[in-house]
């Protein structure tokens, strides 16, 4: 028994991790390991003031505010240790920060979440507009910010998809997310 | 026979018409985005979950388990096709898979890893049945001390296991367990770190958490890097091996089943521990080592059958103390909570359709995976074609759409834009994701145990000493972190993960 294919070539395009050399950070604080121990003691820090007013022990035993808080000094603890121990590495630059790419995925998802069933931002509102807007609006968005975007394709994916999450979610699921009210009233 | 009774029982759930249906989409999808390098099997199962929420929760687990273990297959699929590893436990196949496909052996390569792991299912499964009831038996007698150590035992087994610097990879467990903490605190009604917004009062959503960490962070580190079109031929010939192929088989086969059934129910990344193992044994107990990295087949059944034989043992934690392994057990956690399970030792006393239909349905998946993905390799290889600017904007919606389902709460969504920026960040310091996750599943449970023994011993910290079961794991878990920051053991540890990235 066997499967014969034909051979074939295939052009793929698939996002790769090319092993990066080691480039040293402008200025030695911004090493990735040195970054490391400090981001690890300024969340401690940061915890530990939003829970300071959390009680340490109550009569039953132990309060709400014990382990919030020994969590906070162990994590503190763990990055003074990693600034330590990784003090005469040689410091490596964290690489680019692609903010121009990763910018237009987080506002999709924030367009998502102001636009399916409305926003009140105070000074204006958003109405609800439902799946048939917040789908593709947030596909195209962060779909066009990419390099080789082909806007044509794009949008036919962004349409299909739409509809078949509508179907998926509205109908198959049963799922009372709204479609689009202002259209069809649903 | 009990266990033949029980199996019958299992069977009888799952060879049901819905359920079968139930598994053959999990494990489609699952080879599906196994295949796609853009999303991972841990993203996927956080943005159906709220799809299953509808479902019978048996057919629920079965197609989430269903996703898990095809997107093992479908990841050695592009690694051996294209040198891509679509999930990191087949990063080790692509070694000697590739070689071979490069050799014109990728028919014999890929029949290899199929049969391979669906023998090493067979077996892992079986293990899973013989093995979870005993276990649950012991897991009763436990008490509110004895779970808090275990649990302790298990965060810390999941940073001995983690990849990299085992100090991150402690920060990141107890950054998790500070997460947990967010929301009403159960014993006293207090509100904490919810810095007044009463959206978070019910607790970070942990879909949102699992969506952000998994799925954005990882579309941004995609978009990093530049988007490499490779063309290349592939002739797929010849799928199943010969005779000659078939005994060199058996032995990796074997070993990689042995090693992957034990060390998928270690806590953290177990498949993917045990797919480097099983390569690294098999290197040094071959006759000529040298053929390793060139394509050897030993080099691609062996770790084939160790990832997914881990990848099924990995469920005898979850079944049986109701602890998670890796962050898709950890998943399945979220499930079945909110499937009204409370999962542990009990789920096998009184679900026993569930806990029994879900092991059968392992074994009915592994099938349909041996069956169908061979035909459909050509497809698959076909969808690798779908280019990455029109992947990672569905993905993005589908992680929107998925997440806001479960609340119907705008803040869900704040919260998956924050947790994928907070992913990335922490995957340029370099600091794993999966402790973290593992750390903010288990932190309501560990304080809850924390508390409960407190309030049972009166106040007496020292109940987690004197009770024997529960000081030998708090030992266990010390001997652990003693061991991990040994210089000399660190040394090997490193040894064993940089054969990844050859």
């Amino acid at each position: 028994m066997s499967h014969e294919v034909p051979e074939e070539v295939i052009t793929v395009d698939v996002p790769g991790h090319p092993p990066s050399s080691p480039v040293p950070p402008s200025n030695p604080w911004l090493g990735r390991e040195r970054l490391a121990g400090f981001s690890l003691v300024a969340f401690g820090l940061f915890a530990l003031w939003a829970g300071s007013d959390l009680p340490f022990m109550t009569e039953g035993g132990v309060g709400s505010g014990l382990l919030p808080r020994a969590l906070a000094i162990i994590i503190m603890l763990l990055g003074v240790a990693q600034i330590i121990v990784t003090w005469n590495e040689v410091p490596e630059s964290t690489g680019t920060w692609p903010v121009r790419d990763m910018l237009p995925v987080l506002i999709g998802v924030f367009l998502f979440a102001f636009t399916i069933r409305g926003y009140d931002f105070g000074a204006f509102s958003v109405p609800v507009l439902g799946m048939s807007v917040a789908t593709p609006l947030s596909i195209i968005f962060a779909g066009a910010a990419a390099k080789d975007v082909r806007f044509g394709e794009l949008l036919i994916f962004a349409a299909i998809l739409t509809a078949v999450c509508i179907g998926l979610f509205r109908f198959a699921l049963g799922l009372s997310l709204p479609v689009a009210p202002w259209l069809i009233g649903y | 026979m009990d266990l033949l009774s029980n199996l019958a029982l299992g069977f009888g759930v799952a060879s049901s018409l819905a359920n079968l249906a139930f598994c053959l989409i999990g494990v489609l999808l699952g080879t599906l985005i196994g295949v796609l390098p853009g999303i991972g099997a841990t993203a996927t199962i956080a943005m159906l979950l709220p799809i299953t929420f509808q479902l019978e929760p048996v057919s629920s687990l079965i197609m989430l388990a269903g996703i898990y273990y095809g997107a093992q297959y479908g990841g050695s699929t592009t690694a051996i096709l294209i040198n891509m590893p679509g999930e990191s436990s087949s990063a080790v196949t692509a070694i000697d898979g590739y070689q071979m496909a490069r050799k014109g052996r990728a028919g014999t390569a890929l029949a290899t890893a199929a049969l391979g792991s669906f023998f090493a299912g067979s077996v892992a499964t079986f293990l899973v049945a013989i093995f979870a009831p005993p276990l649950t038996t012991i897991a009763l007698k436990f008490g509110a001390a004895e779970y808090f150590s275990l649990m302790v035992m298990g965060l810390v087994m999941s940073v001995a296991l983690a990849h990299g610097s085992v100090l991150k990879a402690l920060a990141m467990v107890v950054l998790g367990l500070l997460l947990g903490m967010v929301g009403t605190d159960v014993y006293t009604g207090a509100p904490r770190f919810t810095m007044g917004m009463n959206q978070f009062a019910d607790g970070l959503n942990f879909v949102a958490v699992a969506v952000g960490v998994f799925g954005i962070a990882e579309i941004l580190r995609n978009l990093e890097d530049e988007h490499d079109r490779q063309v290349m031929t592939k002739n797929i010939t010849r799928l199943f091996p010969n005779r000659e192929e078939f005994r060199q088989m058996v032995g990796p086969v074997l070993r990689g089943t042995g090693i992957g059934s034990v060390l998928g129910i270690l806590p953290g990344g177990g498949a993917i521990l045990a797919s480097f193992a099983s390569y690294t044994i098999e290197k040094k107990v071959s006759k000529n080592p040298g053929e390793f990295g060139k394509g050897a087949l030993a080099g691609v059944a062996g770790p084939e059958s160790a990832n997914n034989a881990g990848a099924q043992t990995s469920f005898i934690p979850l079944l049986t103390l109701g602890i998670p392994a890796n962050p898709v057990m950890a998943l399945m956690i979220g499930a079945m909570i909110i499937q009204g399970i409370v999962p542990g030792p009990n789920v096998v006393t009184e679900q026993p359709a569930l806990f029994w239909g879900i092991i059968a349905s392992m074994w009915i998946g592994n099938l349909m995976l041996v069956v169908l993905n061979l035909p459909l390799i050509g497809l698959w290889v076909k969808l690798l074609t779908v280019p990455y600017y029109v992947l990672f904007p569905i993905i993005m919606a589908m992680c929107s759409i998925g997440v806001y389902s479960v609340n119907s709460n705008p803040y869900d969504l704040f919260a998956v834009a924050f947790f994928g920026l907070l992913g990335y960040i922490m995957s340029k310091l370099r600091c794993e994701p999966a402790p973290l996750l593992l750390g903010f599943v288990l932190g309501p449970l560990l304080e809850e145990n924390l508390r409960r023994a407190m309030i049972l011993s009166r106040g007496d910290p020292t109940t987690f000493v004197t009770r024997p079961i529960s000081a030998t794991l708090l030992l266990m878990s010390l001997a652990i972190l003693v061991l991990v920051f040994l210089p000399q053991i660190r040394k090997r540890r490193d040894e064993v993960f940089t054969e990844s990235d050859a």
